[in-house]
């Protein structure tokens, strides 16, 4: 420092400069040192402002920074959660998809039971097919063993009757009384056997004549009937009840030929009654429409009633009533024929009441 | 005056002999040609065979024709019958036992005039043939015979 200052002094008094200049140098010097010195205090006071504010953002992003890390945790709560919610749905997917399989299986078993029910079925058809066939077949054949019977059993007969009346005409002196009857008898036999052929072939042709469904008016029909059965009778006294418009379908040919064989019936086991009535009307039953043909003539016992619908059953004797006892058997074949039942309920001398139902749809 | 025959085909022998009783019975004296079965029929007709020569201008007012015949049925006689321009206007009456409508269908079909089921007992057979014969010799206007 000494050396400093005789450094400084030295100078100075060859420059001629005096002390007192340089104490207000210095004096001046240390005012702006001074005032440096404050500039430096504000800078030291700004700066320690700017260090408060710089704790405050550090705080500031301390506290970002904290709740960063709770989003981070929550976030990974969260991924944990959907890890753990997609291996739930992936073992529901799995699931499923066994479950997919199985159904695939069992849908395959159905189907493959389903294609064996069809094959079952294609068979079953064939079967049907080669017994429609047969069937036919054993039609056809029936077909040409009715004709046989219509032409041929009728040639003898037609015979036997037409000879026997030749020698009732042509030997009439040679015969007595008796021996006529006789050849009478053999004539009325030989036509009731004609007429039992003829019943025979009627039956056979209602069962196999095919069917023709239409809208039938079985009332119109019935009173037809009736009135046709009056004429041949004239003297008879019958009253008929026939509740009108009862209309059905099927086949107007064979319901005519039901009508016309209950009526008849009704007719003939009414011949001995003074005040004969024929009903024909309809009831209902469970939504059934059920047909009756009710009569108040000879009746029959009950017992017998298994009987009734048999072909060539009779219950009365031909002497009584004639007849072949094909009537009521033909009525039960076309009423089968049209989906429906016949029954019969009777009381000897309180009448026959016929009932039947037919199924059939236009 | 030309002869009025009637020509009868039928393969049953007493159904023949009845019906000729038949209609000599009903006074009807004519002429009846017998044929037994379908061929002698043509033959009758068209003057072949047992009948060559005969004088084709004399045609039967009628032919009663039977349909079940043996070799040829009643309907194939009716068909050959409607072929021939000689005798395609010829009235033709089945004379049958069949009531089956196949029979009665077919043979209208064929073009025969009349279809008469013959009944079993004796005396409506005669009622039938009495009432044919009439019908056919006398009412009938018989169409006249074709050129040949």
């Amino acid at each position: 420092m000494n050396e400093n200052q005789e450094n400084i002094e030295e100078p100075l008094k060859e420059k001629n400069v005096s002390f007192r200049d340089v104490q207000l140098a210095t004096f001046n010097i240390l005012e702006d040192f001074n005032y440096e010195k404050e500039i430096l205090k504000d800078t030291q006071r700004a700066l320690i402002n700017i260090l408060d504010d710089f704790n405050i953002e550090k705080n500031k992003v301390e506290n970002i920074n904290y709740r960063l890390l709770l989003k981070t945790k929550e976030l990974n709560r969260s991924n944990t959660e959907l890890q753990k919610a997609q291996s739930i749905l992936e073992s529901r997917v799995e699931e499923r998809t066994a479950e997919l399989r199985q159904t695939n299986i069992q849908l395959q078993t159905e189907m493959d039971e389903r294609k064996r029910a069809e094959e079952d079925i294609k068979q079953l058809n064939k079967n049907l097919l080669k017994r429609a066939a047969e069937l036919e077949a054993s039609n056809k054949e029936l077909e040409s063993f009715s004709y046989t019977v219509s032409h041929d059993l009728r040639a003898p007969l037609r015979s036997i009757n037409g000879f026997s009346q030749a020698v009732l005409e042509d030997y009439a002196g040679k015969l007595d009384e008796q021996g006529k009857i006789y050849l009478q008898n053999i004539r009325e036999s030989s036509q009731l056997m004609a007429s039992l052929i003829d019943d025979i072939l009627s039956l056979s042709r209602v069962s196999r004549t095919e069917l023709d469904i239409k809208k039938v008016n079985l009332s119109d029909t019935a009173v037809s009937i009736m009135e046709a059965l009056k004429k041949t009778e004239p003297e008879r006294q019958i009253k008929y009840i026939i509740i009108p418009k009862m209309e059905v379908y099927g086949d107007r040919n064979l319901l005519g030929v039901v009508l016309e064989n209950l009526l008849g019936n009704a007719f003939k086991f009414t011949a001995r009654c003074k005040h004969a009535q024929i009903e024909f009307g309809a009831t209902e039953s469970n939504g059934e429409k059920i047909f009756y043909v009710r009569d108040n003539g000879a009746g029959f016992d009950m017992m017998y009633v298994d009987k009734l619908f048999k072909p060539f059953q009779r219950l009365h004797s031909v002497d009584e009533f004639p007849g072949t006892g094909v009537g009521l058997a033909s009525v039960q074949r076309i009423i089968n024929r049209h989906g429906g039942k016949v029954w019969a309920e009777g009381e000897i001398d309180k009448g026959v009441t016929i009932y039947f139902t037919l199924n059939m749809e236009g | 005056m030309v002869q009025k025959t009637i020509l009868l085909v039928d393969d049953n022998p007493n159904d023949v002999f009845l019906t000729t009783r038949a209609l000599k019975k009903s006074n009807i004296a004519n002429e009846i040609v017998i044929a037994h079965n379908g061929l002698e029929a043509l033959d009758y007709l068209f003057g072949k065979g047992e009948y060559a020569g005969r004088d084709l201008n004399q045609m039967p007012v009628v032919v009663l024709l039977d349909l079940k015949m043996p070799k040829m049925d009643g309907k194939e006689v009716l068909d050959r019958i409607r072929k021939n321009p000689l005798t395609k206007l010829l009235p033709v009456v089945i004379l049958t036992a069949s009531r089956e409508d196949i029979d009665v269908i077919s043979c209208y079909k064929s073009g025969c005039n009349a279809y008469v089921c013959k009944p079993v007992d004796f005396d409506h057979f005669a009622e039938a043939t009495k009432q044919l014969g009439l019908f056919w010799l006398v009412m009938n206007e018989t169409p006249p015979v074709a050129k040949k």
